[in-house]
């Protein structure tokens, strides 16, 4: 039997007799959300100076910071863009297994760079590395799965800042996920810290030619503002320990802005913009400061709250603003009733590693390696066991 | 010279039929109920008649249609970009060697990327002096069989150029031989000739 469904049953059924009580305390915590919203939402300088006390308190302190814009603040989308270069990475991996025959790990990198209006059809590119022997020990230490996805990232990073180098006019690019580098710093930190700095080059690049660069976050679930109303909530004691404050617990940023009979951000609109109290501001310093804005991708009717991120160099330029705004808006209603960037989309086909594909680049390194006499090692015996065929597979 | 026009490349195939795809943007050129012809070297080649073109939508086409305006930009991408070959079924009617054309199945299919040809008048009028490959059309398993003899004669027909309306005509008279001992399908056929024979 895999599955006991009667513990399963048991379960879900007391899940099922908490659900009044959990509605009843989110309904409390959203009203006092949106109490707290109303209240603070133009006292930009007074939160800020909470949200000093709370770093001073706790320096792993994340939260939204608000910049000049009130809270409850909401813009609307600009005009149509007409000329712009439109640029989306997006990556895929195959993670070293050691239970398998061969350790080898792939990054792949999909890219689609589109000029609107341009008569042109969009040009796709795929960059695809593979690593193996030394590769998989940097440091000395065995490659994480976190390693493998940081170096995913950068990579997705670099060829947006390859793609874009030698274009004219505007250039928007984005990936999807936030821009912020999130990953283990635990057992290999001098490989972490070495993939930060480089991906700190590549943002300075794209900073320095002026192209427009964000991190699209799809259903975030984060609650940065939320946590900011709970620092704006807090008194001199409680400030003290925010770990264990959490009045608005249960309330996210996707509800503050977008709750479904009345959202705070229209259609196509746009939230203020927030800087990111966290520490990795220690990292992202100066004009790549981290900053984000929420934007209401969906319908009348049919909110859907999405999360951008971007850097400071393009948080503080009105017009690269606008234009980003304008892009993903456009780019998302392109995708009908699921709006999703379009490019996002196809960047993550052109990147996506299938598990033929995987399986052909195994066997393409396990003939190479035998037709030069190298040793093959064998699959584990537990994958094996998995492998095998029946009721046991899963 | 005979001009080569490429209309896809195989993707899959029997001894009675095989199946091709292009990317959209050769589409121009094949239509329902050409002949078309797979060389295969040292003088062999197959001929098959399109019954079908077939374009498959996918998750993402499905969502698109959605949408209040597909742009441009997306149209070519997913036209040119996005590999979902339009596929066209063809029946096989016969094949070629060493110069002589036979109205049988092929001794064996067109392999894999085979390239596929259009053929031109001057192959149309070559294979189609004789009728023994109706026989494959009319045979045909879910195989539309009056439209597609309706397609091909017209086209035939005109390859045949002066000699076209005796040609028809003759055409004509063989389908009815041969399904004299099947009213309803004649009556299907010829309902169907009657649209592009006067």
């Amino acid at each position: 039997m895999p599955i006991d469904y009667q513990q399963i049953y048991t379960r879900i059924k007391e899940i099922g007799q908490g659900a009044q009580e959990r509605r009843r305390k989110k309904e409390e915590a959203q009203a006092s959300a949106r109490a707290l919203l109303n209240t603070y939402a133009s006292e930009l300088e007074y939160l800020r100076s909470k949200v000093d006390s709370a770093k001073q308190a706790d320096s792993n302190t994340r939260c939204a910071l608000p910049i000049n814009e009130s809270l409850a603040s909401h813009y609307p989308i600009p005009d149509s863009v007409i000329q712009a270069t439109l640029i989306a990475a997006d990556g895929s991996q195959i993670n070293p297994d050691r239970h398998a025959a061969i350790q080898f790990c792939v990054v792949n990198v999909g890219a689609i760079q589109m000029k609107l209006n341009s008569g042109e059809t969009p040009e796709i590119f795929t960059d695809t590395e593979l690593l193996y022997g030394d590769d998989l020990l940097p440091n000395g230490y065995p490659m994480s799965d976190g390693l493998v996805a940081l170096k995913r990232d950068l990579a997705e990073r670099t060829k947006l800042d390859e793609l874009s180098k030698g274009l004219q006019g505007s250039v928007v690019t984005f990936t999807d996920g936030p821009i912020e580098l999130w990953g283990a710093k635990g057992e290999d930190a001098n490989s972490y810290e070495a993939i930060v700095q480089k991906y700190l080059g590549v943002l300075s690049r794209l900073q320095e030619r002026g192209v427009i660069t964000a991190g699209y976050v799809d259903k975030p679930s984060a609650d940065l503002v939320v946590r900011l109303l709970e620092i704006a909530f807090a008194d001199n004691e409680q400030i003290q320990k925010m770990r264990e404050f959490h009045p608005l617990r249960g309330v996210s940023d996707r509800w503050l802005y977008g709750e479904h009979n009345n959202p705070l951000l229209p259609p196509g609109h746009r939230s203020a913009v927030f800087g990111i109290q966290s520490t990795s501001e220690k990292k992202y310093t100066g004009i790549l400061s981290l900053h984000f804005f929420y934007l209401n991708v969906g319908t009348e009717g049919h909110p859907w709250i999405v999360r951008v991120e971007i850097p400071k160099w393009v948080a503080d330029d009105k017009s690269k603003l606008d234009l980003l705004h304008g892009v993903l808006v456009e780019q998302c209603r392109m995708m009908g009733s699921k709006p999703y960037p379009y490019l996002l989309h196809r960047a993550h086909e052109t990147a996506v590693v299938k598990m033929e594909e995987k399986q052909q680049i195994e066997q393409m390194l396990a003939m190479e390696l035998r037709n030069h006499g190298e040793e093959m090692d064998d699959g584990s015996y537990k994958q094996s066991a998995k492998d095998l065929p029946g009721r046991t597979k899963r | 010279m005979t001009q080569q026009i490429e209309i896809g490349r195989l993707l899959r195939a029997g001894t009675t039929g095989f199946v091709a795809g292009c990317r959209v943007n050769q589409l121009d050129a094949p239509v329902f109920g050409a002949l078309i012809r797979a060389p295969l070297g040292e003088g062999y080649q197959v001929y098959g008649i399109i019954h079908d073109i077939h374009i498959d939508d996918d998750g993402l086409v499905r969502q698109l249609v959605t949408s209040n305006n597909v742009s441009d930009d997306v149209m070519r991408d997913n036209r040119e970009n996005r590999i979902v070959p339009v596929e066209m079924s063809v029946l096989a009617v016969g094949y070629e060697q060493d110069g002589k054309v036979h109205h049988l199945l092929p001794p064996r299919p067109p392999l894999s990327l085979d390239v596929i040809y259009l053929c031109d008048d001057k192959d149309l009028v070559r294979f189609t002096e004789r009728f023994g490959y109706f026989r494959h059309i009319l045979n045909g398993k879910d195989v539309p069989v009056g439209e597609v003899l309706a397609a091909h004669i017209l086209q035939a027909g005109k390859a045949h150029e002066k000699d076209g309306e005796t040609w028809k005509s003759k055409a004509t008279q063989e389908i009815i031989t041969l399904l004299r001992d099947d009213y309803p399908t004649l009556m299907s056929v010829l309902g169907a000739l009657g649209e592009v024979i006067q």
